[in-house]
Parts: C-alpha cells; sequence; structure tokens
C-alpha cells in the first residue's frame, strides 16, 4: 500500500529573468516499509520535492500536481497540517541550525506531543525521555536539560530524529541527513535510521548528494537532475544497466570508481618536515585546545600527501601552521631543511610564494566585485613579479591550464557554477608558480561528478608542474584514488602514515580501520545487498 | 550552578572598571585648569589662607594618597560639597536622581510594549501596508530632533490645549505622571523607532532560520512557532540595544529636562558645569558611570538567562 504518491508535481519560483521551475512533472510512490533514495546533484531538485511533502516551501513558490496521502490532497494547507508532524515528519541536513538553541533538549522533543496529543508538559517529558533513549543517546535522562550547543553534532540528528518520531509518524522524510556530518557518525545515523525502518516499519524518504550512502540503506532510487526524473528503480539494476546518460555520469564519477590517480614514484627528499610541532589555544577556563599535539611528519618532493581526519583533528590547523597562518607553539616546520618558523618580511613572502592554497567554499574565497581574469592575475602583481599587463596576459593562460574558456575572463564569481569558481581557485594558486600546493577540502563543496573533473585536473597539474600536493579530505574514498601517502589525524594527533597502498591493505591504528570501515562506498554497499 | 558562576565572574570584571572609573573622575578635577582653592576664596585671598585651605583639603598631598583618600571618601558615600549650593553632593544628587530615574522608567513603560507591538507587526506581515507605514513613521520618528519635538509639544499640548504642565515635576506618583507625560513622550518618539527597527530586523532574519522548518515539521501552528521560538530567539540583540539607549538616557535626557524645566539630573548637571561646581560635576561623572555599569550588566544577566550559550 502506498504512504503517499506523488502526482504531476511541479514547483516554480519567481526569477528574475522569468519564473524558474524547480520540479517539473514528478510522479512516484512510496510504498509503506520501503527506503526511497533521491539522488540528485545541486539544483535537481530533490530537496524542494522532499520540501513540497511537507508543505514547507517558501511562501512564494507556486505548487502544481497533488500529494495523495490516505486520500488527502497534501497541497491543501488544511490536509497538511493535519498530516504534518502526525504522520509525515522531517529530518534536515543541518542538525545544529535546525534546533532551537534556547530550548532544551527534553522540551523540543516534547512539544510536537504536547500539541498534537495534548499531553501534559510532565508526560510528554518522560515520553521525550523514552525517545531519546530509542536514538541510542546516551545519559538520555542526564542529556534532558542539555542545550542543542552542549551536544556533538551526531547527538543534535539523533534530538533531531527523536522529534521526528515522537508522533509515531508512519513516513520520515530525510534531506540529506548525514551529509554534515563526520564519517563515522554517519555511520552510526545510517546504521539507525536502517534499525527505525525495521523495527517500526517506518517509510523513509532519503535525499542525498551521495550514492554511496544511499546504496547503504535504500531499496529503491529515483536520480532527479535538472526538476525531472531521470530513471528509478532498484540500485543494483541501475548500478548494472544504467539507461539514461546521466546515470551513468553520476555512477561513473564516484570516487570510489574513479580511476587510480596516484603516482608511485621511488622516495624523493622530503621537502617539508614537521618536526614534533604543536599547536596549543587557550581554551575556555584554564583548558588548553590541543589542535595540533606532537606531530611529526615528512611530505617528499612531487608527492601527494593526503592528511585526513574527522572535524575537530587537527588538519586544517596543520595546514595553516605551514603557510604560517597560525604560529606553533611548540616543534618546528621545516622547508628544504630549513625552519621557516617565525620567518617575517621578505623571508615570509618568499616563502608564500612556493606554498599556495586553495580554500574548501570556492565562492567565499573569491573577491564577488573582482573579474575572474584580475582574481588571477592579482598575486602576480602584488607580489611584484610582474606589470598589471602582464600579469592579466598570464590569467589568461592560467585559464587555459585549468580548462576554463577564456570567454570566462571578465565575469565575477558569482556568475560561474561551484565548480568553475574552485577552478578560479587553483589558477590563482598556481599564479606564483609554487612547489606545494595545499588543497584544503577543494571538492567537498561540490557535486560528485564535478568533483571528478577537478581531481583529474589537479592530477594533471601535478604531472605537468611537477607539484606537491598536501591534500586535506575528510573523504577517505578520494584519498584513496587520489593520493600516494596518507597521514590520518584524530583530536589533534598523528595516529598513522603510511603509503596509500599500505594504509588501507592493512590499517594499523584501530581509528583507521574505523574510518575505513565508514567511508560510503558504493560498490561495498552493492556488494552486501542482499 | 553554571548561571551563578556566570554571575561571579562577569561581577570580577566589573573591578577593573570600577578603578578605572574612580581614576578618570578623580583626576578631572585635578586636571581642571586653575586653582580649585583659589576658585572658592576668590582672588583676593591672601597667600596663607590659600595654603591653610590647602593643607585643610590635603592638596598638598601625594597625588596617590589623595586618591586613596578619595576613593575612601567615595566608598562612604563622601563625594564633597558643592561649592554653590554648600551641600553634600550625595545630598544634591539623591534629591535630583529620582527624577531622571522616573522619566527613564516612564519612557521605558510607554516605549517596550509600542516597540514589541510595531515590530511584531512589521515582521508578520513583512512587505505588506502595515510594514511599510510602520517602517516609514520610524524613519520619520528617528530624523525629528527631540528637542524640536519637545518645544512642539510644549506650545501645542501645554500651551494652546492645557492638556499638560509644560514644567515641574508634580506632586504624588500621579502629578509625576502627569507633569512627565510630555517629556516621556517626546523621548518615546525618538526611541520607539530606534528599538522598532531594530527587532523587526532580528525578528525578520529569525523566521527564516532553520529551526523554524523544524518546527513547521513537527506540525506547529504558525502562532506558537512565532511566540516560543522566534520571539525569545529576537529580543537578544534589541535588549543589548535597549541597555545602551538606558545608559545614553542617564546622560541624554538633558535636552528634555532643560525644555520642560524637569529639576533631574540634566538639569543639575547643566547647572554645575556653567557654574564650574566642580565636586558636583565630578559626583555626575562618577553617578553617570556607575549607572552605565550597572545597566550593562542587568542586561548582561539578562541575556544570560536568556540565552544558555552566553553562559557556556
Amino acid at each position: 500500500m502506498s504512504v503517499i504518491s506523488i502526482r504531476n508535481l511541479s514547483v516554480t519560483f519567481p526569477g528574475d529573468a522569468g519564473p524558474v521551475q524547480a520540479v517539473k512533472d514528478v510522479s512516484f510512490d512510496l510504498e509503506e516499509g520501503e527506503i526511497l533514495g533521491i539522488v540528485g546533484e545541486s539544483g535537481s531538485g530533490k530537496s524542494v520535492t522532499c520540501r513540497a511533502m511537507l508543505g514547507l516551501l517558501p511562501r512564494r513558490a507556486t505548487l502544481g500536481g497533488r500529494i495523495l496521502h490516505h486520500g488527502q490532497d497534501l497541497t491543501q494547507p488544511a490536509a497538511m497540517q493535519a498530516a504534518r508532524g502526525r504522520d509525515i515528519a522531517m529530518i534536515f541536513q543541518n542538525p545544529a541550525s535546525h534546533l532551537d538553541p534556547l530550548m532544551t533538549i527534553g522540551d523540543q522533543v516534547a512539544e510536537p506531543l504536547i500539541f498534537h496529543f495534548g499531553m501534559s508538559r510532565a508526560e510528554a517529558r518522560a515520553e521525550a525521555l523514552k525517545l531519546l533513549d530509542a536514538v541510542q543517546i546516551r545519559d538520555a535522562a542526564g542529556r534532558m536539560s542539555a542545550y542543542p550547543h552542549q551536544l556533538s553534532g551526531g547527538m543534535k540528528q539523533r534530538v533531531l530524529i527523536a522529534t521526528a518520531l515522537a508522533c509515531r509518524p508512519k513516513l520520515l522524510l530525510a534531506d540529506e541527513p548525514t551529509t554534515a556530518l563526520d564519517v563515522t557518525v554517519q555511520a552510526e545515523i545510517l546504521a539507525l535510521l536502517k534499525t527505525l525502518n525495521r523495527e517500526r516499519n517506518l517509510t523513509m524518504a532519503l535525499v542525498s548528494h551521495d550514492l554511496g550512502v544511499i546504496a547503504e540503506i535504500c531499496h529503491r532510487v529515483i536520480v532527479m537532475r535538472q526538476g525531472e526524473i531521470v530513471e528509478s528503480g532498484r540500485l543494483r539494476d541501475l548500478v548494472h544497466a544504467p539507461k539514461h546518460d546521466y546515470t551513468r555520469l553520476l555512477i561513473t564519477s564516484q570516487p570510489g570508481r574513479l580511476p587510480q590517480m596516484t603516482d608511485q614514484r621511488p622516495d624523493s627528499a622530503p621537502l617539508i618536515e614537521l618536526r614534533d610541532l604543536s599547536l596549543h589555544f587557550p581554551g575556555k577556563g584554564d583548558k588548553v585546545v590541543r589542535a595540533v599535539d606532537g606531530v611529526s611528519l615528512s611530505v617528499r618532493q612531487g608527492e601527494c600527501l593526503a592528511i585526513v581526519g574527522e572535524s575537530g583533528s587537527g588538519k586544517s590547523t596543520v595546514a595553516r601552521a605551514v603557510i604560517g597562518l597560525n604560529a606553533p607553539t611548540g616543534g618546528d616546520i621545516l622547508y628544504e631543511g630549513r625552519s621557516v618558523v617565525g620567518l617575517k618580511g621578505e623571508a615570509l613572502t618568499a616563502f608564500r610564494r612556493k606554498v599556495q592554497m586553495v580554500f574548501q567554499s570556492p565562492f567565499d574565497s573569491l573577491n564577488p566585485r573582482m573579474s575572474i581574469q584580475r582574481t588571477i592575475a592579482e598575486p602576480l602583481w602584488r607580489h611584484g613579479l610582474a606589470t598589471k599587463a602582464e600579469a592579466m596576459d598570464r590569467a589568461l593562460e592560467l585559464m587555459d591550464m585549468v580548462e576554463l574558456p577564456r570567454s570566462l575572463a571578465g565575469r565575477r564569481p558569482g556568475m560561474l557554477s561551484g565548480g568553475q569558481c574552485q577552478r578560479v581557485g587553483i589558477a590563482r594558486a598556481l599564479a606564483l608558480s609554487p612547489r606545494v600546493l595545499i588543497a584544503d577540502e577543494v571538492t567537498s563543496a561540490l557535486d560528485v561528478t564535478i568533483q571528478a573533473q577537478i581531481l583529474k585536473l589537479l592530477t594533471r597539474l601535478r604531472k605537468e608542474q611537477d607539484l606537491t600536493v598536501i591534500y586535506i579530505s575528510h573523504d577517505l574514498t578520494v584519498v584513496r584514488k587520489f593520493c600516494d601517502r596518507v597521514a590520518v589525524f584524530r583530536t589533534g594527533q598523528l595516529v598513522e602514515s603510511g603509503t596509500t597502498a599500505e594504509v588501507y591493505a592493512d590499517p594499523k591504528a584501530a581509528y583507521t580501520r574505523d574510518l575505513i570501515a565508514a567511508a560510503p562506498d558504493l560498490d561495498q554497499a552493492l556488494a552486501g545487498v542482499t | 550552578m553554571h548561571y551563578l558562576t556566570f554571575i561571579g565572574r562577569r561581577l570580577l570584571h566589573i573591578v577593573p572598571v570600577l578603578i578605572g572609573i574612580s581614576l578618570v573622575s578623580f583626576l578631572l578635577v585635578m586636571l581642571v585648569p586653575g586653582d580649585p582653592v583659589r576658585l572658592v576664596l576668590g582672588p583676593r585671598a591672601t597667600d596663607d589662607a590659600v595654603a591653610a585651605m590647602r593643607e585643610a583639603w590635603g592638596l598638598d598631598r601625594s597625588l596617590l594618597s589623595q586618591y586613596l583618600t578619595y576613593v575612601g571618601n567615595v566608598v562612604q558615600g563622601n563625594l564633597g560639597d558643592s561649592l554653590k549650593y554648600r551641600l553634600p553632593v550625595w545630598d544634591l544628587i539623591a534629591q535630583y536622581l529620582p527624577r531622571t530615574a522616573f522619566l527613564i522608567g516612564y519612557v521605558l513603560a510607554m516605549t517596550v510594549p509600542v516597540t514589541v507591538l510595531l515590530a511584531v507587526t512589521a515582521a508578520r506581515r513583512e512587505g505588506d501596508w502595515p510594514d511599510q507605514v510602520i517602517r516609514l513613521l520610524s524613519v520619520l520618528g528617528m530624523t525629528i530632533p527631540v528637542f524640536w519635538l519637545a518645544v512642539i509639544f510644549a506650545r501645542l499640548f501645554g500651551i494652546q490645549l492645557g492638556w499638560f504642565p509644560v514644567s515641574g515635576y508634580g506632586e504624588g506618583f500621579l502629578g509625576h505622571l502627569h507633569h512627565l507625560f510630555l517629556p516621556a513622550v517626546s523621548t518615546s518618539l525618538w526611541l520607539a523607532p530606534v528599538l522598532t527597527r531594530n527587532l523587526r530586523g532580528a525578528l525578520v532574519q529569525q523566521m527564516d532560520a532553520d529551526y523554524v522548518a523544524a518546527c513547521r515539521a513537527k506540525g506547529l501552528p504558525e502562532r506558537l512557532i512565532f511566540r516560543r521560538h522566534i520571539l525569545p530567539n529576537s529580543v537578544l540583540p534589541t535588549l543589548n540595544l535597549l541597555g545602551v539607549m538606558i545608559a545614553f538616557l542617564i546622560g541624554g535626557s538633558v535636552v528634555v529636562e532643560i525644555v520642560y524645566a524637569v529639576p533631574g539630573l540634566g538639569a543639575l548637571m547643566i547647572g554645575a558645569v556653567l557654574g564650574r561646581d566642580y565636586f558636583v560635576i565630578q559626583g555626575l561623572t562618577l553617578v553617570y558611570a556607575l549607572v552605565t555599569v550597572l545597566v550593562t550588566l542587568v542586561i548582561d544577566l539578562l541575556t544570560a538567562a536568556i540565552d544558555p550559550r552566553t553562559v557556556g
């Protein structure tokens, strides 16, 4: 029996250049007890479809078609209000921002019970406690009076799940529920959702950009692109025999299916060495935050070294220390055998020319009011390496190098896609002909198909420019394909390091094993599905 | 428990501020050009008389010892004597302060409910005509100078219509309310728009917050979401602005107090400045600073009571 039937759903937003149709004539059914995956890239309409099912679209959106639930059409406000939070509930991408920061966890979970079932506050809180237990929050009784900021990201998502389950809904919508979480936490949350589906016969729609995540728990999958359903069916069938070109592209872009891009070369001399490096910051009260604690590591000439770890592991802090943005509180950083800690003036500038960085957020790291040609040219003339005219010419060459059409030279970042912006960021970093490129989560804000392109570009540039790359990432599957050696970080300490092949084949540390096991991978998940 | 430690820490922060305040108010008189003794005794006093007075006042001692004496006196409530009234400064302030405090309380009682009402209306009807009208009136209210408004009100409601007295403080609570009505309205008409714009902005921002979408997903009705979630999250910036404004009003009530001849701190200050009544100026500086510290403290404690993140 269908829990919900979407018939010819369309959603239109008013735009500057006329109305924009975000969802076009989409129809599908959700059968009782199944987990349906909705996969697609940014702008595919997957989240809009999901939000439409709960009437969470902004007022300016116009809705067409029908959303049928037990004979009621949920596009009608009264029917939606009756079903919302009771029969259908939802969890969201960023658990931190979806909890009211001023209200205790217990009260937030109890709220729908008080409203929908007319429970007293005490009854509702007693029920909330059971729910927190059910979503496996340790010390649930103690957490009842905690505020959201006192919980970790995974805990917050569990609280949101508990809230969603409060009124025993038949359908749970999950919009990228694990995207903002660390891989090990992601694995736990997915396992929890799977358990809830099995034990409570809870029907789910899971929206994700990550086929690996979808493959972990979904029975059936819908592929969306530009507001339309491109293909649907059992994931296994879809992966083995994709009918649509886009589905094929999506599958070949999965990090696990990318070609091996590592570059096994004989051991070369170390270019950068970290010796017993520590960065401690003053924390709350008398506490000291050991962001990086006694790390010794060397980066060899010409290699691609991955620094992997979860949030708070200190991986970005290490990178910032290398380019001199954070001063170490202990240990030393050597570049070609000479210490670069405490460099000033000319010497620091000269060093920074050699080591350039590309940042995570492609839009935020570019000046929105500057044309991309100027953006790329700026470091050259700022460093006095070229006249402005020469720098502008060189910028065009750099655009060729990162495969950006020259016709985009006069555009501003706002008129480019995320992938194009990231190419601008790379071109700007290459402008000073650096020897080392530090790439800090450069693909994590990008769609998988774009990620595949950027990785290919970086691999080509590495060879052509003889670059040494420090690749900071939380994505173990990408690292496995792209990096020669890997260093695993956890809470400021180096857990393990070695060649990527060795570490993946035979991880020494338990934490590394957990990380590798938790990383969602399409093929492994498919192999596990019976 | 956390909240108590927060209060303790916050109180500790005040200590250096108080030391700074005492230093500034002490040096204020020291740095005044001319000799206060000469000022008191007049230009024709003999050198012996001046020397005797200097000794009597302790002005011949070191700056540090004078400062310590000053702090000792202040702690005991001794702010010196007014040169003009020949009265202890503390008695003068104790006489004038309640009137200004009453005026500010009156202003707040008028402003806060109106602000909340207008801001909520504007935010809930964002972009619609009520919002446009409220925004227009806000700009108008902020651009009209208080002194001009005060003079016009005094003429219209005070003299022509005779509804309200245009000077004095009145007798008894109702008398105060009646006498201070026009000064309070004149101030409110400027204060309410400032606060309304601030609160409306915060409300509009919070209405788009993710947790609001999450509340809708829970099936809560809009009214409940607004009251229980959006409003508490929006008041914090406005509360802090209100604190700054109250501190500002203590010193900034001068204009309306002069126009409406309210015998409050502002009037006392103007008289003291014009009459070079140094010890009154010194005492008032101290009081203004202390009240500001106190208001900031109260606002911080309120903020911490609403927002658990501040307590940490």
